[in-house]
């Protein structure tokens, strides 16, 4: 205990795309207006993009099985020390017997690995979850009825405080 | 919604190689113009491909399962893959999938088309 209370996570984003080709490019804009101001190096930013945008290509495709009437909700928390983004499909019952080993779908059943999917004892996809995992700090994956969540970690050190705004889906602004 | 867009030049740089120039996004959409892009190569009778990537504006797992299969057709003829004008992020991906060592990365065209 070193008396230093944390943060409350504050949210920074929350909006909901269509389980559409194409939406993660919307959901990398988002997220990465959400923590403009947290000034992010450019590699850390980099990597938050590509671990957003693979986990809300999972939503949409194994998720949602890209029905465009289902929404992939997506929220964006900043505590102080870390960025936190929760990527939400439809697809939690479907995921209930398989979340160990698949978690966010794709596909990734096994590690995937050059050298086999080079040799044809693997197939040449199935990147998404192994990109994830080693874009950011921890990801983990729960499901609450239908609800499936995928949970991104980012820890910051040393990240500026963002002004106090959420964004919503809508593109408005409103106090946090 | 999906409003990627994907240009592939072959153009042929001495020898019997040819440089394929990215331009805009490699997913799995790109699949179409990147074996369109290999087979021009072909025609150009390519012995070796080198990929620009000065122009990528955004790759996803499935561009690098793209990236995957046209490793496969290329070892097919044994026609050796090189790339230049990776970011730092776009090469640490190539690092952590170790496509580096298949396609061998150079920083520039002239290392490139020297190596």
């Amino acid at each position: 205990m070193n008396g230093v209370a944390t943060p409350a996570p504050r949210r920074l984003a929350s909006f909901a795309l269509a389980s559409v080709p194409g939406s993660e490019r919307a959901a990398i804009a988002q997220v990465a207006d959400s923590v403009a101001d947290l000034n992010l190096p450019p590699g850390r930013l980099d990597k938050l993009k590509t671990a957003v945008a693979e986990a809300t290509t999972n939503a949409i495709e194994h998720g949602n099985d890209s029905r465009p009437d289902l929404a992939v909700d997506i929220e964006v928390f900043f505590s102080g020390d870390e960025i936190v983004i929760t990527v939400t499909d439809r697809g939690g019952r479907q995921a209930a017997g398989r979340l160990g080993a698949r978690a966010g779908g794709d596909g990734d059943d096994e590690l995937p690995d050059l050298a086999r999917k080079l040799s044809g004892d693997q197939g040449p996809r199935g990147w998404g979850l192994f990109l994830i995992r080693h874009m950011v700090d921890d990801m983990e994956v729960t499901t609450s009825g239908e609800r499936r969540t995928v949970r991104l970690t980012m820890r910051t050190p040393g990240a500026a405080a963002p002004s106090a705004l959420v964004r919503t889906h809508s593109g408005g602004v409103s106090d946090g | 919604m999906d409003n990627a867009v994907t240009t592939l030049a072959v153009r042929k740089a001495g020898g019997l190689t040819s440089v394929v120039d990215i331009t805009g996004d490699i997913t799995a959409a790109s699949e179409p113009a990147l074996m369109s892009a290999y087979e021009e190569a072909e025609r150009q009778h390519a012995k070796r491909l080198v990929l620009n990537f000065t122009g990528l504006e955004y790759m996803n797992s499935g561009g690098i399962g793209m990236l995957v299969t046209l490793l496969v057709r290329a070892n097919r003829q044994g026609q050796p893959l090189s790339a230049y004008g990776l970011t730092a992020h776009y090469r640490e991906i190539f690092e952590l999938t170790r496509l580096d060592e298949a396609i061998t990365i150079y920083d520039d065209e002239r290392s490139a088309l020297a190596g």
